[in-house]
């Protein structure tokens, strides 16, 4: 099931990329004779309340979520990798602070930290840097939740007969992470990393919803699921849908191919 | 075990936000609606029942419809009329008004109305220690005397002229002498029986009221009102819908659009309503700006390029589905006094614009545009969150603009915030927000347009006019609110519309349309573009027929 899970991924994504290369449409370009038509044979799934492709805004909403999502997980687990690591091979003094800092990080309201990381941005910020800074304020405040995870896997493994047997058999402290941790922490590193990436569609969505996302005119999944807010709209174009369709079903996708490597692990 | 435990809580957690949805419903609607009353929704609870220091729109709203004034505005012919006064006279001076009262006039409690009210009712509101808002509008109401030489007469001592002073009467609700009852006893169409704070207002009929219709029957027809507070435009609709209200005041054109669907009937688009939706350019010399941007927003050829790449209609037709009317002008057609019909204004021409721009020193490159020094024209529109309708207009723009090469970024902030950066910091750009005008008289304005004024929103606050043109708007606005004669104050008016569609200091958008619900049950209705729209002839509207729900 794991492979037809990430062949279905790839497929979305590959059709969501072709979709942007091929199509006559720019995401940002208004036909202002098409305001909210039907699916006809320029735009197969219609056109929003500004005559964009909502074929084409889809698209480029699901390839930015999920680019975004991912690099921002990478960013993530690395910091939470370093976090955790140090704090497993530090004293434990120094591993306490660490973790008590960890635990605060966790306890921040990360919406209003968002808030203040966004109106400390230029105005002029374009819709691009806007996707880059939510992203990585994403990253940076999702490490906390991950790194206790990571620190727990890192004391045991530390712990571990083979890595006494390592020690006494003189490797250094950054040799032994290298050569002996980090290979035997992967299987504990790749889950975490798939439960971030819906985490933050999902966040990236919640974010967009409220204003606080990536600026217009690049599409994000949260300023179109702000469309369903509104009833007239509903009544008017069923393709208002298609947006929360394929973020339920990427989101399906994600959980259920993140389920099964736990399994496999 | 996890993960298959996630699905029925999402599902658990849906079905409790529904029920408490359906909840929330059925308490709006708990209240019976009583035969012969009128039921619509206001989205607040009114601040105040004491007509004196009403101060926001539920609690003038509540002070229309229950308090009696001396002289009304006709909300459909925009002209004064004469309510508990018979008629009065305004001295040659302008410094005298003489209130004649009618015969036999009562309040809602069976007590005579006299002039010794009146008199007190006008000193009440002039008083510092009410803190009446209407009270500013006499300029210097510490010095304003009321008199009243006889039981039928009222005199009011003014210290000089006010332009269109009879309008103020129109706000000022005439109370029993030292008896100040909060809306209880009144002597306007209805009185206030009953008010559950976030439920609902009721109102009852005054037995007492002083006008009839042709026929003699006494008004009002209604016996009484129910203001539901409700702060959901869904619900209204839905309410409505079911026959459960029988007036929606201010319609989304979303929710214009589900009307003319279900219910066309019903539905009311009265065209252009007194407010403005503009763009603006921070001109202010003491704002954060680069000097080289600044010079862009100063220059005259900048703003009217821009001005004349905007596809008004485009912003008509598709943020508002059609329901507004593209504004050129800081006073709305619908304003019949005080439009200007002889505006000239340059007209939407992209190509006209790549001139003007290249005449004021800017040029392409690709689609680029460039100032002379080679700065990249990069600009930010700033706007609110939470209006649907101008998100749109500034994507709109965004588009509009690129036309001309100029590089737009929308940010759109909450309300405290976006008004923090324009009153106080001044750290913004380009802005986009809309203007309400609640009166039709150009004096209402004199604080947009006065340069001294903190409201003069492009350049705040100045020492002296920055230009020669702000000058010479304030030498004109000074003119219509000191002259008497209508003629010149007309030709003040008009020549300030002039000067601000030749400068575009405000690059004027739409007047989104007035639009309004009323059931076609009822009979009397004449929907007007002055507040309140529906509720301005209350006393003369039947209610549906039928018995209680």
């Amino acid at each position: 099931m794991k492979r037809v899970y990430s062949i279905l991924l790839a497929v979305l994504l590959v059709a969501a990329a072709a979709t942007l290369l091929w199509s006559r449409y720019d995401y940002a370009y208004q036909d202002r004779d098409a305001i909210l038509t039907p699916s006809t044979a320029q735009h197969a799934a219609g056109t929003d309340e500004l005559g964009r492709d909502r074929m084409v805004r889809v698209a480029a909403a699901l390839v930015i979520g999920f680019a975004g999502s991912a690099a921002a997980a990478a960013v993530t687990i690395m910091i939470a990798a370093g976090f955790g690591l140090l704090a497993a091979f530090s004293s434990k003094t120094l591993a306490a602070i660490l973790l008590f800092v960890s635990d605060v990080f966790l306890s921040v309201p990360w919406l209003f930290l968002l808030m203040m990381a966004r109106s400390l941005l230029p105005l002029t910020a374009s819709p691009l840097v806007t996707a880059v800074t939510t992203f990585l304020v994403l990253a940076a405040l999702g490490w906390p939740a991950c790194s206790r995870a990571i620190y727990r896997g890192a004391v045991e493994l530390r712990n571990a007969e083979w890595m006494i047997h390592a020690h006494a058999c003189g490797l250094m402290t950054r040799q032994r992470i290298c050569l002996q941790l980090v290979p035997h922490l992967r299987p504990l590193l790749l889950p975490q990393f798939l439960i971030c990436v819906p985490a933050f569609v999902v966040a990236e969505a919640n974010l967009g919803a409220l204003g606080l996302g990536v600026g217009e005119p690049m599409p994000s999944w949260g300023a179109m699921l702000l469309e369903l807010d509104n009833s007239a709209l509903l009544a008017r174009s069923h393709w208002v849908y298609l947006p929360i369709a394929l973020l339920v079903l990427v989101l399906l996708l994600l959980e259920s191919f993140t389920s099964e490597m736990e399994t496999h692990a | 075990m996890r993960r298959v435990l996630r699905l029925p809580l999402v599902l658990m957690f849906m079905s409790v936000a529904l029920m408490a949805q359906l909840a929330l419903s059925a308490l709006c609607q708990s209240v019976p609606r009583r035969t012969g009353d009128l039921v619509w929704a206001i989205h607040y609870d009114p601040k105040t029942f004491d007509p004196a220091k009403v101060d926001e729109q539920a609690s003038e709203l509540v002070r229309y419809l229950t308090g009696g004034v001396l002289l009304r505005i006709n909300r459909q012919t925009q002209q004064l009329e004469p309510q508990l006064a018979e008629s009065f006279q305004i001295s040659r001076d302008g410094t005298l008004i003489v209130f004649h009262l009618r015969k036999g006039l009562r309040f809602s409690d069976g007590s005579a109305l006299t002039s010794a009210d009146v008199a007190w009712s006008l000193r009440r509101v002039l008083a510092p220690e009410t803190g009446s808002v209407v009270a500013e509008e006499f300029l210097a109401p510490q010095q304003v005397t009321v008199d009243a030489p006889d039981a039928l007469t009222v005199r009011v001592h003014l210290p000089k002229r006010i332009t269109e002073v009879g309008k103020i009467f129109d706000e000022i609700a005439i109370e029993p002498a030292n008896r100040p009852s909060e809306g209880r006893i009144t002597s306007g169409p209805f009185t206030v029986a009953d008010y559950k704070r976030g439920q609902y207002l009721l109102l009852n009929r005054n037995p007492n009221y002083w006008r009839r219709d042709s026929a003699g029957v006494q008004l009002p027809y209604a016996s009484g009102i129910r203001l539901d507070i409700l702060n959901n435009n869904e619900q209204e609709i839905a309410a409505f819908l079911r026959g459960e209200y029988d007036l929606v005041d201010s319609l989304s054109p979303d929710s214009f659009g589900i009307l003319m669907q279900k219910s066309p009937q019903s539905a009311h688009d009265l065209g252009a309503s007194l407010n403005t939706e503009q763009l603006w350019f921070n001109q202010s010399a003491v704002a954060a700006l680069p000097d080289y941007e600044r010079a862009w927003f100063q220059n005259q050829g900048f703003r009217v390029a821009v001005s004349e790449t905007i596809h008004r209609a485009d912003l008509a037709r598709i943020a508002y589905d059609g329901h507004a009317t593209p504004a050129y002008d800081y006073i709305s057609p619908a304003n019949k006094i005080w439009h200007n019909d002889k505006l000239k204004y340059s007209q939407e021409s992209v190509s006209d614009a790549n001139r003007l721009l290249s005449a004021s020193g800017f040029h392409r490159s690709g689609n680029q545009l460039y100032d002379a020094a080679g700065h990249a024209v990069k600009f930010s529109i700033l706007t609110n969150a939470g209006n649907p309708a101008r998100q749109k207009i500034a994507t709109l723009l965004q588009q509009d603009l690129a036309a001309i090469g100029m590089q737009v970024t929308i940010v759109t902030l909450d309300f405290p915030a976006l008004i923090e950066r324009l009153m106080h910091k001044q750290d913004y750009e380009a802005c986009l927000l809309g203007l309400s005008n609640v009166e039709i008289d150009p004096s209402a304005m004199m604080n947009t347009w006065l340069s001294s004024s903190p409201n003069h929103q492009w350049n705040p606050s100045e020492k002296t006019p920055a230009t020669e043109w702000e000058a010479e708007i304030d030498r004109q606005m000074l003119l219509q609110a000191s002259s008497p004669a209508q003629n010149i104050r007309k030709a003040a008016v008009d020549r300030v519309q002039q000067i601000v569609a030749d400068q575009q200091p405000f690059i004027y958008l739409v007047y989104p349309n007035v639009l309004e619900a009323a059931s076609p049950q009822l009979r009397g209705v004449q929907p007007a573009i002055l507040s309140p729209r529906l509720a301005w002839n209350i006393e003369s509207i039947h209610p549906r027929e039928g018995g209680a729900r």
